[in-house]
């Protein structure tokens, strides 16, 4: 048993953080630069999270098995929420495959600095809607 | 046997001596090729006299390529130097890229060393079997670019094949305590001062040439495993970001971390960070990629600013380490500036980490009024003017004004400065740190300490380890899980490291960036395939042991005590902000551990049965003599 009891709580809390996310213009002003579609697959528990960078706003959409993607992320709900408290190691998730990224690698190493400040704002969205039991911060 | 040409060059410049002696293969058995060969025919030739001064005839120089290099694989073009260095005045070493290693073993040479000085400008000219040391007036004074240049075109019409080069500088003439050596220009053997050794013996180039080819044991092996890596290289996201982006491409995956330097230590992080990171880098200077010899890899940078205070022409382009120096450490948000202070230090021929983290050292000088406009020749010193930075980096090739004061490097500097200049500091050993934080990762902290030629990231795999770039799982020790930001078991890691790191890339010569996806059964395999060996990961873990001694004896030999093995204080100073805040390695914690691991008395100089026990009478004999 992983950190998150049930897909759809991880669902709501993850989904609600990406969605707070895009609306942040210094966030998904960079996001939406990169005009990318991509495919987050968590499991334990499984939830399957779209982020859509394609148009003029950035879409978010929960369970979308639908949309070609032209980057897929792989890991478990677990490491997700830890590497959104900058917690894990980025490059040593990728090298032991705890993180699995497919895709135009550039165009993925270009989201960095556009996510950089999420890391500050995920214990905050937690703290702020509820969410405190899952704060390791 | 396969890999080695199987001869050594023995080069005399006092006399004028040359001599070809035959590769003896229990010895390439034993000490594997590389920094191997080279530490233990150091210790072999000082033996009798280790007094001397860096800078002296009394210094020998050795150049040592590994079993891999010449060998049509990724990541393996690489090759050694070593000597005591002008700059720390301890065991001295660099490992480089690039085409001359290859060249030289199809010459037929496994290695060059290099004794006495030369009592005028002097090249050495190598095609094949003819060995000449020539002379080099005409040469003298120019910079790499240059030279480099001229000796191709002096030299084209003896052979269709062009040949490769290996040059200092105007700095290393100048004795730059941080001079580099560079092949092809932008292949740079940087640390510790190389190129002043050479400058000393008034050695400006080595021209080789060899139309030779190097043999594999096994090549049907060698296929297989080739087969089995071209999978794993492809959209590998290590090398897919070294080729997007080249070695820069840490700056994004580094400022997440908390490893990059900022303000000469002080930050870990800036507003103005995206200024100079890989994308800005892209858009700003880049024009193309540059490869070593075989390389698929393809990670070096070129560069070019066409108009501007920073205007430089298309060549070699700054490396990561670069950009943070003179970049993040002294503020300086202009890529264009960074790239023309790279062209500075490769035409002069200097070591862009200590160049650019001792003009760092000096704005904190300035800033602080310990320094001033009188002091730098009328220069504004300070956070993030990227014209005095630049300025500066050109005055300390020429070794002018202050310049010549910086030329020291930052340690030395301090001396001369005076006042609470050695607080900010980031040397161990008298060399500048590298451009990655082990406030966000403790292991590095100890690595820095104890590395026998200073604060050092590549002379074992710990960054790459503890970084998370690198993954040996057969290695128990390094297949666990690392905290960064946790100082316990860090001992038992670095050693580990140590061990497998001079087998890797001390010796054989595998590349610290490209090859490191490989697993040890990989890189193990790949050696015995190409030399007829039969190593294990067990044996060149020994291997690798008895050398990274032999090397910490020789520093040991050249003066080095426990009182060295410290980070200076600003390493020490918590970060107030950021992922690394309030972390600092326990250094107590890891030095006792790895005093005790590694068998080394109060004194950090390792226990005579230690030595005996690896097979280092020799050694133990000269350090408890010495006593």
């Amino acid at each position: 048993m992983g950190i998150f009891e049930s897909s759809q709580k991880f669902e709501e809390i993850l989904g609600g953080f990406f969605r707070h996310v895009s609306d942040t213009p210094s966030v998904a002003n960079k996001l939406l630069a990169s005009k990318l579609i991509i495919r987050f697959t968590y499991t334990d528990p499984d939830v399957v999270i779209v982020v859509d960078c394609s148009g003029d706003k950035v879409g978010v959409r929960p369970g979308d098995t639908d949309t070609k993607a032209e980057v897929n992320m792989s890991m478990s709900a677990d490491i997700a929420h830890k590497f959104w408290f900058g917690k894990v190691n980025l490059l040593a998730a990728l090298t032991r495959r705890q993180m699995v990224a497919k895709g135009p690698i550039p165009k993925i190493l270009k989201l960095l600095p556009a996510i950089k400040p999420a890391y500050t704002m995920y214990p905050k969205y937690l703290e702020d809607n509820g969410y405190n039991k899952y704060n390791i911060y | 046997m396969g890999g080695y040409a199987g001869k050594i060059l023995y080069i005399d410049l006092t006399s004028g001596a040359i001599e070809t002696r035959p590769l003896d293969l229990e010895f390439a058995r034993k000490y594997i090729g590389g920094l191997g060969f080279g530490a233990k025919i150091y210790l072999d030739l000082i033996k009798d006299r280790p007094g001397f001064d860096s800078l002296s005839a009394d210094n020998p120089f050795i150049l040592m390529t590994g079993p891999l290099t010449g060998i049509r694989m990724n990541a393996v073009a690489r090759w050694t130097v070593c000597s005591k260095s002008p700059l720390t005045g301890l065991w001295g070493e660099c490992n480089i890229g690039g085409f001359f290693g290859a060249e030289l073993k199809f010459a037929g040479y496994d290695g060059i060393v290099i004794t006495g000085e030369a009592d005028k400008p002097t090249y050495i000219y190598i095609d094949n079997n003819t060995v000449e040391i020539r002379d080099a007036q005409k040469y003298w004074g120019a910079d790499v670019y240059t030279v480099n240049d001229e000796i191709i075109a002096d030299h084209k019409d003896t052979s269709r094949k062009s040949g490769q080069v290996l040059t200092i500088g105007p700095a290393g003439e100048n004795l730059v305590r941080f001079a580099s050596i560079i092949n092809n220009k932008g292949h740079v053997a940087g640390r510790t001062g190389m190129g002043a050794v050479w400058g000393a013996k008034k050695l400006k180039a080595i021209f080789v040439r060899g139309t030779g080819s190097l043999k594999v044991a096994y090549p049907k092996r060698l296929d297989s495993l080739r087969k089995e890596l071209k999978e794993l290289y492809a959209g590998h996201i290590t090398i897919e970001g070294l080729r997007a982006f080249g070695t820069a491409s840490h700056m994004d995956i580094g400022i997440i971390s908390g490893d990059i330097p900022i303000k000469n230590w002080q930050q870990t992080d800036w507003e103005l960070f995206d200024e100079i990171g890989p994308i800005a880098y892209g858009e700003k200077i880049l024009t193309g990629n540059r490869t070593c010899y075989a390389c698929g890899v393809a990670c070096k940078r070129e560069a070019e600013v066409k108009e501007g205070p920073f205007k430089f022409d298309k060549g070699p382009g700054p490396e990561y380490e670069t950009v943070a120096t003179f970049g993040t450490m002294c503020l300086n948000s202009s890529m264009e500036s960074i790239g023309k202070a790279n062209d500075i230090c490769n035409r002069y021929g200097m070591d862009t980490i200590t160049c650019g983290s001792t003009i760092a050292f000096a704005i904190e000088c300035f800033e602080n009024g310990l320094i001033n406009e009188e002091d730098t020749d009328g220069l504004n010193l300070t956070w993030g003017n990227s014209e005095a930075i630049v300025a500066m980096a050109e005055k300390i090739g020429k070794k002018q004004g202050f310049g010549s004061i910086l030329s020291e490097g930052s340690a030395g500097a301090a001396k001369q400065i005076g006042g609470n200049a050695s607080d900010f500091l980031t040397t161990v050993k008298g060399l500048e740190a590298p451009m990655h934080d082990p406030r966000a990762a403790h292991g590095y902290g100890l690595a820095y300490a104890v590395t026998p030629r200073g604060a050092c990231h590549t002379a074992s795999p710990i960054y790459a380890i503890e970084g998370g770039g690198m993954y040996l799982p057969e290695i128990p020790e390094l297949g666990d899980e690392i905290i960064g930001m946790s100082s316990e078991g860090k001992a038992k890691l670095n050693i580990a490291c140590q061990d497998f790191g001079m087998f890797f890339s001390g010796c054989a010569v595998f590349c610290n960036l490209g090859a490191n996806i490989l697993n040890a059964t990989q890189a193990v395999d790949m050696v015995n395939h190409v030399t007829g060996f039969d190593y294990t990961i067990k044996e060149v873990m020994h291997l690798g042991r008895r050398i990274w001694y032999l090397k910490r004896g020789l520093s040991n030999l050249f003066g080095a005590r426990a009182e060295h093995d410290r980070l200076p204080k600003r390493l020490l100073t918590p970060i107030q902000t950021g992922p690394s805040q309030g972390s600092v390695p326990d250094m107590d914690l890891m030095l006792k551990e790895f005093y005790e691991l590694r068998g080394f008395n109060d004194d950090g100089v390792p226990k005579k049965e230690i030595l005996e026990d690896l097979g280092l009478s020799e050694l133990s004999k000269l350090l408890y003599r010495e006593r």
